[in-house]
């Protein structure tokens, strides 16, 4: 036992001293990068920790995800990352744009089907959820869309999701009366009219940290967040609640991008990364659902209880290949709308 | 007075424009070629591609220039720069002046403040400012107490947020320069004003001011062209109806991938701004020896 682990730590610092020289890169090295924060220490300390103590490859991490710097590192042949954390719509429109290593599926297994391609595997998923603060609101809780668009019922500002992205719309439509299953195509005249009612009450959050500081300070009284998000909140003894009806999900996939220098070992780091054990310890530590089904037998009941994927009745999966078709056109929409 | 002024200036002018000579150049050389290689090649790269993608050609102008939202980003970045500028201004003339005539153990303490702020993360200060001006912020908090206001005043999220925000970081970029131009002046000059029947206000429009213009203007110029490029602080503090220029150009090119259209809207942002860069050379650069002329 100690032998060995003597013998791997020798195999690190050459490894180490490779790297030191310049010399081209040993096959026993990746790097992961994700979106910073909790998540990614999560995805660290639950994937990369325990993957690299069974096979001996380092995994250095990277932070966080920018796609203008994927792309040009695959542009310009000099590839530094070699397994990434992208949203769904990005993963479809790279593959498009021949951004993306295609993957060895037949190492993925038990993988749900709707979170693998044949250039990307899911990550987690998560749900945008209906999130208010108790303190704020009066009466019954919000439990609806239409209840964000209730300046009556629940007075105070709304926080929505700045960027132009999957989500926003979706629950303008819904909250407007748009069946769940006719959602898509998006009907942006509709939705943006919808959005118009609130429009002077929004304040947009533009990362997870400040959605969670306009809710907990109560700045906002309602908001769509991600579930996460919100239940970190709760951990930390906030006044917040939040509503699962009706609850958006999405998932965030693993990619490997064109032109990786350690595809072998990228292969094998997504293979233990989707494998039950790893997500299940990630979903317990995130709140965030595992993409692989056999996961939630290796999970304790209460903390099953608590994930996106508990809440099945209602729930609407953003249709992310529309997205990644649609993007630019609904962007130029959604910035003039905003700008307005 | 105003002869013998620019009688002195003039030949210090020149012989600051030919004394150096070619030995400057050559010294010069290690810094243009860190410019070429760091700035000027990427430049250059991102104009090829506003022309080059996606097919070659003029259209990213065409839709920049053509479409009412751009236009109207390009028109927030320049108005919320201005009102930085106009703002830095007010407040950071008092302060350089201040720590120009105080003595120097108390305006080294006022510098190490002042430097302080700039040391600290530029992310940590924004939500701090979020956090002092919400709704339920500090702010609004004392002024309910004191019962200056009987419902809090929406501060972040629109222009007044993004104006304190950014008038709060580039204080420093202005009060540098002024002071180094405050301390230059002989405070003689405003005792000589006294002396000859100015009041106050006359020794501070007709004397202090326009020996003060050139750190004025070029403070004022640096803030309003770091204003024009600013990213964090629009995004956490303003509401989207005054969305500048850099957060649409970090949707362009790290959401949307359409560097064809970033690179357009930046190099149209860079030659606006050398063409005021421009204007303020022409206009403001001689402003010492114009001052002469009083």
């Amino acid at each position: 036992m100690n032998a060995t682990k003597q013998i791997r730590s020798h195999i690190v610092l050459a490894a180490g001293i490779g790297m030191l020289a310049a010399m081209p890169a040993m096959a026993e090295n990746l790097v992961f990068t994700s979106w910073g924060g909790s998540t990614q220490q999560a995805q660290q300390k639950f994937w990369a920790a325990p993957f690299t103590a069974a096979n001996g490859i380092n995994v250095a991490m990277d932070g966080p995800t920018d796609y203008g710097k994927f792309k040009a590192m695959v542009e310009s042949g000099n590839v530094t990352w070699d397994v990434v954390d992208v949203e769904g719509d990005f993963a479809y429109k790279a593959a498009k744009e021949g951004l993306l290593e295609p993957l060895d599926l037949s190492k993925l297994k038990g993988v749900d089907p709707r979170f693998l391609s044949p250039n990307a595997v899911g990550s987690f998923y998560y749900s945008f959820v209906l999130g208010y603060n108790k303190q704020a609101v009066k009466g019954a809780a919000p439990a609806v869309w239409s209840d964000l668009f209730d300046m009556k019922k629940y007075p105070g500002k709304r926080t929505l999701y700045k960027w132009s992205a999957p989500g926003v719309l979706e629950i303008a439509l819904l909250a407007d009366g748009v069946a769940a299953n006719k959602l898509y195509p998006l009907d942006l005249d509709r939705a943006f009219k919808k959005l118009d009612t609130i429009k002077s009450q929004i304040v947009w959050w533009s990362g997870g940290a400040q959605s969670q500081q306009l809710l907990a300070s109560g700045e906002a009284s309602i908001g769509m967040f991600w579930n996460g998000r919100i239940s970190a909140l709760q951990k930390g003894g906030a006044p917040v609640g939040m509503s699962w009806n009706q609850n958006l999900t999405a998932a965030d996939m693993l990619v490997i991008p064109k032109g990786s220098k350690n595809k072998a070992a990228a292969m094998k780091f997504l293979a233990y990364a989707t494998s039950p054990e790893a997500q299940a310890k990630f979903a317990t530590d995130t709140g965030y659902a595992p993409i692989n089904p056999q996961a939630k037998s290796k999970m304790t009941p209460a903390v099953v209880k608590t994930l996106p994927d508990q809440h099945v009745a209602g729930q609407i999966n953003l249709d992310m290949k529309y997205w990644a078709d649609n993007r630019d056109a609904i962007a130029k929409r959604w910035y003039a709308w905003q700008t307005q | 007075m105003s002869t013998a002024l620019s009688s002195t200036t003039v030949p210090v002018r020149r012989r600051f424009k030919l004394g150096p000579g070619a030995r400057g150049i050559k010294l010069l050389i290690p810094v243009l070629l860190l410019l070429a290689v760091f700035f000027l090649v990427p430049v250059l790269a991102l104009l090829l591609r506003s022309i080059m993608e996606p097919v070659p050609g003029l259209q990213n102008y065409v839709e920049l220039l053509g479409s009412q939202t751009y236009v109207r980003v390009f028109f927030n970045t320049f108005m919320v720069a201005g009102v930085v500028t106009l703002i830095t201004l007010l407040v950071g003339f008092p302060t350089a002046w201040l720590l120009a005539i105080m003595p120097k153990r108390w305006s080294q303490v006022m510098f190490a403040i002042l430097l302080l702020s700039m040391w600290t993360n530029l992310l940590a200060r924004t939500y701090a400012w979020m956090v002092l001006l919400q709704q339920t912020g500090l702010v609004n908090r004392v002024l309910m107490a004191i019962g200056v206001i009987d419902e809090p005043l929406t501060l972040v999220n629109n222009l007044i947020g993004v104006t304190i925000g950014m008038t709060y970081i580039m204080l420093p970029f202005l009060v540098l320069p002024l002071h180094a131009t405050l301390r230059a002046i002989d405070p003689s000059t405003l005792r000589a004003a006294a002396i000859c029947g100015a009041s106050r206000w006359q020794a501070l429009r007709l004397v202090l001011l326009p020996l003060a213009l050139p750190g004025i203007a070029s403070g004022a110029l640096m803030v309003f062209v770091m204003s024009l490029g600013y990213y964090v602080t629009p995004a956490l503090l303003g509401g989207t109806g005054y969305m500048m220029l850099a957060e649409l150009i970090a949707q362009l090119v790290q959401s949307l991938l359409n560097w064809g259209l970033a690179g357009a809207a930046a190099f149209v942002l860079l030659v606006v701004t050398l063409g005021l860069y421009a204007v303020q050379l022409r206009y403001l650069g001689g402003g010492r020896s114009g001052m002469g002329d009083r």
